[in-house]
């Protein structure tokens, strides 16, 4: 039960990051019905821009009061979305909106997005040394725990407390700017049905760039949690955006609820399935598995819902 | 300009046109000082490489770029005008490839230089006392530079103020310099005296001789402006094989005069040289002739024939050229074959066996004789008659009407290159030749059918190359579990078997996923790639033997009968055996597209409840582009195996999926050329910027390439014609409704 509780936790974690992520693919995939195979590399710039704010407050080996620590989390979290938001418009710029003018087949947009995922992650390796172990530096305990998990001796850190808690806040904040605000309902009629919306008197090239902001800003959140977490690098994107990609798809792409769905749903199948029974010895699948059960979950769930848990369309479900 | 005066208020500056142009100019220049320029940096600064890069004086040439990129687009309607001067392009596509030559090409393979570009070239050959002062002088700091710029800019000023006498100056400036370069790397090539494949001085002798031909146009043009595509075309219309012709023409003089046919230890001998050493050894007397005489007087005699049945448009002389070439081309061998045996049995020294330390000279020879017949064959089923299929020039200018043999002597140009380049090559560009170029081209042309023809997104096509791969290791034995006695297979023999294994993984794979629509198969394929990958990585009942793969595959072999061939471990020979399997798949796959199935595919992609509802049998048709590209994945995985002689899961990542993939939109979706081209540009580009850029940094060029090409080209470099038709209807080009009113009431319209 303790393991149980422990890989759940972990999942959770895992999954709320790769929710946030999915929300950028799924945002995008919502107006343009199309991949945005570049967001990896929004993720992994959103990591890099934030160390270097939060570099210059804090140092390795500081041991940093409660609220100081939630001051600096704030300000990662802000320059990773800023960062991120920044990149995701540069990328609708370059890689989208000259296509589109063009009218280039669908494929062409997957594979300028592809070039320019290539592109900044090489570039980003080139600023930063390709370094694949680059840490945040250490400012509290990340690893202590925050409580125990009454009826079990089952943890939850502090630091898994803080991405939790921040991409719920983040993505309570997503769903109430698309379901309740103006911006909210343009994107939502760009994706129902984008001529009727321009009709509307909605400017679609606006609406497409702030969705990338958006998603973009979300991306680089999740950049700067992973970051703190786990260790940073300019290839850093690729792993996580696949599977968040994959979470964006289990959940019903081009819907955000479906999409944070599948992100945590993903998270926790993937902790949960490779380890059972939960005994603390390995597990019967063992955790070289890990992905091979994503997929097959993934396979599984399409198989019988082929269009996700929670169906399509941006504009219905949100 | 008066935009700015004309702003809404509420509009913000950014708005203005102008202004953002101007920034996104700036910011390309940002972007270009960013990429170029060594790797710095350590984990206790980053900043510096980004220090390095933007705050050094450096950061202001790259604004200047920026600058005149700005200036030229908005510029850009005043320019226009002059871009259709006769002799504008050819004089851009002359400086263009000088500086390709002076800044980016090889012009030495000698060690002596060291990266054997033209700059260290030059400043080495310069301070050598022992060169010739001709080439000394044209080596010192900036005089090559001068020269090149001196004629280019003579030669643009004659377009511009158009005075033949500056146009005449600006020929003989160029053809100087070009002849001048030439002749000194050939001084240089004679003192280093090793065998060579550098390009970089023919590449500029050309790009010169590009400028002296675009000076003497606008010479000799009396017209304001020039129909350049309309000439050639009207000329070529009538004489199909002529380019033949004439391209066979230069590599038959280069061949016979200048390059080397035999080049044991550092020796460099011409057909001259080579004639006068086999003159006293037991050469057969028919080789003997060849190098003595027989060679010249069969490239004079069928390039005359050829010349004159093309500019006849004569059939029966057509075939006479075309016979005359092939026989040609057999003796060529024939003598090449003996030269080269020969030599090593009479020991030249490091001469090593047949067919061993041939130069460029006699594949140049095999090329002109294979381009030659070609162009007798072309002649020969053009039909006779003028104006069979285009009416008058001005059809032609106005893309009216096909002209006869086009596509054929393209054919002509790629099949002589794949032929007798190779030969030709360094050891390094033959393995990068079979290993990245031919094996990924391969890919492509299976991922084709299912990307660019039924409209199936396939991110997981590597693992199919994997199953092929490990097919074939383990029928051979390279892996723990062995197979059967009976059931051990020479590599070859794999081929069938891994092509079936692939068919029924291809429907494994497709029968449940068929329902899924466009992006979810994507990742469904994208996950079966992944999961191929770790099934290999674990190594589930060892059958994979994991993170360390399978080796000691042997090399393919035939034993048929008489013939006994056994591919070795150099490069070439397996080319030729790709270049076999990929000609029969291209045969294949040709008929494919043009079949029943073919247009299903076609109606699919295009809509696929149209398609079912038309009595396509989608579910069937989709299977099948699934298992026929799964097959010809798993052929390539075959050769890969059985040529490199070990595997491992590191082969077969997701990211060779992606890029194949974006071989196949790159090079023109749907396109089979396409598709070729694109593999073969995409995964040459990496192996050419190892000289011009830090290799880590090779991908990062190579994205920007591929995002660039997207952006003004998303149709891809060899656009499929069924989809340039459903953009722009399947009769006309949409020009021939523009330009062509008076063809189309004077000599009754095509339609």
């Amino acid at each position: 039960m303790t393991d149980f509780l422990n890989y759940l936790v972990l999942g959770l974690t895992r999954g709320s990051m790769y929710a946030l992520i999915a929300l950028g693919y799924t945002l995008v995939y919502g107006v343009l019905q199309l991949i945005n195979f570049a967001h990896s590399e929004v993720f992994m710039s959103g990591a890099f821009g934030s160390y270097l704010i939060v570099g210059m407050f804090v140092h390795d080996g500081q041991h940093l009061a409660w609220w100081q620590v939630t001051l600096v989390m704030f300000l990662g979290l802000l320059s990773g979305a800023l960062v991120g938001a920044a990149v995701a418009w540069g990328l609708e710029r370059v890689a989208y909106r000259p296509l589109r003018r063009r009218g280039a087949p669908k494929l062409a947009f997957l594979i300028s997005a592809i070039g320019m995922s290539f592109f900044l992650s090489q570039l980003a390796g080139k600023l930063f040394n390709r370094l694949s172990q680059n840490q945040f530096p250490s400012y509290f305990d990340q690893n202590k725990a925050v409580f125990t998990i009454p009826g079990s001796g089952a943890t939850v850190s502090r630091i898994q407390l803080i991405v939790i808690v921040s991409a719920v806040i983040m993505m309570v904040f997503l769903d109430r700017l698309v379901s309740g605000t103006k911006l909210g309902r343009s994107i939502r009629g760009v994706a129902e049905d984008a001529p009727t919306a321009a009709l509307m008197g909605i400017d679609i090239d606006k609406t497409i760039s702030r969705t990338f902001i958006i998603g973009g800003a979300l991306g680089g959140a999740a950049g700067f949690l992973f970051g703190t977490t786990f260790v940073f690098s300019n290839i850093m994107g690729f792993i996580p955006g696949v599977k968040a990609f994959a979470a964006a798809v289990l959940g019903g792409i081009g819907n955000i609820r479906g999409a944070m769905i599948g992100g945590l749903l993903l998270g926790v199948v993937e902790n949960l399935v490779p380890t059972f029974p939960w005994n603390g010895s390995g597990g019967w699948i063992g955790l070289q598995w890990t992905d091979v059960v994503a997929f097959v979950v993934l396979v599984l769930v399409l198989v019988f819902r082929p269009t996700g848990i929670l169906g399509e369309r941006l504009g219905r479900a949100a | 300009m008066s935009a700015s005066v004309q702003r809404r208020p509420g509009e913000s500056i950014l708005s203005n046109p102008l202004v953002g142009r101007a920034l996104g100019c700036l910011a390309l220049s940002f972007v270009l000082a960013l990429m170029i320029g060594k790797q710095e940096g350590t984990q206790q600064d980053f900043g510096l490489a980004f220090r390095q890069a933007v705050l050094g004086p450096r950061i202001l040439w790259f604004l200047l770029i920026g600058v005149l990129v700005f200036v030229l687009l908005t510029f850009w309607p005043r320019v226009q005008p002059y871009l259709n001067r006769p002799g504008i392009r050819p004089l851009a596509v002359g400086g263009l490839t000088v500086v390709v030559a002076y800044a980016l090409l090889k012009w030495t393979d000698s060690t002596a230089v060291s990266d054997g570009k033209f700059g260290t070239l030059s400043d080495a050959a310069s301070q050598t006392g022992t060169l010739a002062p001709l080439a000394r002088t044209f080596f010192t700091a900036p005089l090559p530079w001068v020269l090149f710029l001196v004629a280019f800019a003579v030669g643009a000023a004659a377009v511009v103020i158009r005075r033949a006498v500056l146009s005449w100056v600006g020929a003989a400036i160029a053809v100087l310099a070009g002849v001048w370069a030439w002749y000194s790397h050939s001084l240089v090539q004679s003192l280093l005296g090793s065998p060579d494949h550098s390009t970089g001085a023919l590449v500029a002798l050309l790009g010169f001789l590009t400028i002296a031909a675009a000076c003497a146009a606008t010479a000799l043009s009396a017209e304001e402006s020039a129909n350049t595509r309309g000439f050639i075309n009207g000329v070529f219309a009538w004489r199909p094989g002529m380019p033949l012709v004439g391209v066979a023409l230069l590599l038959g003089l280069a061949g016979f005069a200048i390059a080397t046919w035999f080049s044991p230890g550092n020796r460099n001998a011409t057909l001259v040289d080579t004639a006068s050493m086999f003159s006293t050894t037991g050469l057969s007397p028919l080789s003997k002739a060849y190098l003595g005489w027989l060679g010249y007087v069969l490239f004079a005699l069928s390039l005359a024939l050829a010349a004159y049945a093309a500019y006849r448009r004569d059939a029966r002389l057509g075939w006479g050229a075309a016979g005359l070439g092939l026989v040609s081309l057999v003796l060529n061998l024939v003598a090449l074959h003996d030269i080269s045996a020969v030599g090593a049995s009479t020991a030249y020294d490091g001469a090593t066996g047949a067919w061993q330390n041939l130069g460029t000279g006699g594949w140049l020879a095999c090329a002109t004789f294979l381009l030659l017949a070609g162009a007798g064959y072309i002649v020969a089923t053009a039909g006779s008659e003028r104006g069979t299929i285009a009416r008058t020039k001005a059809d032609i200018a106005a893309g009216i009407g096909k002209i006869p043999g086009k596509s054929k002597a393209l054919i002509l140009f790629v099949l002589a290159g794949a032929l007798f380049y190779p030969p030709m090559a360094t050891p390094f560009w033959q393995k990068v030749l079979v290993s990245e170029i031919g094996i990924y081209v391969l890919l492509a042309i299976g991922l084709n059918v299912v990307v660019g023809w039924a409209g199936l997104l396939d991110l997981g096509f590597i693992a199919f190359y994997a199953i092929g791969s490990y097919t074939t290791a383990y029928f051979v034995g390279a892996l723990p579990i062995q197979p059967p006695e009976w059931m051990r297979l020479s590599p070859l023999l794999c081929i069938p078997i891994a092509i079936i294994i692939c068919l029924i993984a291809g429907v494994s794979l497709g029968a449940p996923t068929l329902r899924l629509r466009g992006d979810y198969l994507a990742i469904v394929t994208l996950g079966f790639g992944e999961i191929i990958r770790i099934v290999a990585v674990n190594n589930p009942g060892n059958f994979t033997n994991g993170p360390r793969g399978a080796f000691g595959i042997p090399q393919p072999e035939i034993h048929l009968g008489p013939i006994h061939i056994d591919w070795g471990q150099a490069s070439l020979q397996y080319w030729y055996l790709l270049l076999v399997i990929v000609g029969l798949v291209i045969l294949a796959f040709n008929r494919l597209e043009q079949s029943r199935l073919g247009r299903a595919w076609a109606a699919i992609r295009e809509d696929e409840v149209a398609a079912q509802a038309t009595g396509v049998n989608t579910t069937r048709v989709k299977l099948l582009a699934f298992a026929i590209g799964a097959s010809t994945s798993g052929v390539a995985g075959v050769f890969f195996a059985s040529q490199i002689g070990y595997i491992n899961p590191d082969n077969f990542v997701l990211n060779n999926s992606i890029l194949v993939v974006a071989y196949v939109v790159f090079g023109g979706m749907g396109s089979l050329p396409g598709a070729m081209a694109g593999a073969a540009v995409l995964t040459w580009l990496p192996e050419f910027l190892k000289d011009q850029v830090p290799a880590e940094d090779r991908q990062m060029w190579i994205g920007a390439v591929i995002l660039l090409m997207m952006i003004f080209r998303p149709a891809g470099l060899i656009p499929a014609k069924r989809r340039a038709a459903e953009l722009h209807g399947l009769d006309e080009p949409s020009s021939a409704e523009t330009t062509a009113v008076a063809a189309n009431e004077g000599m009754g319209a095509t339609k």
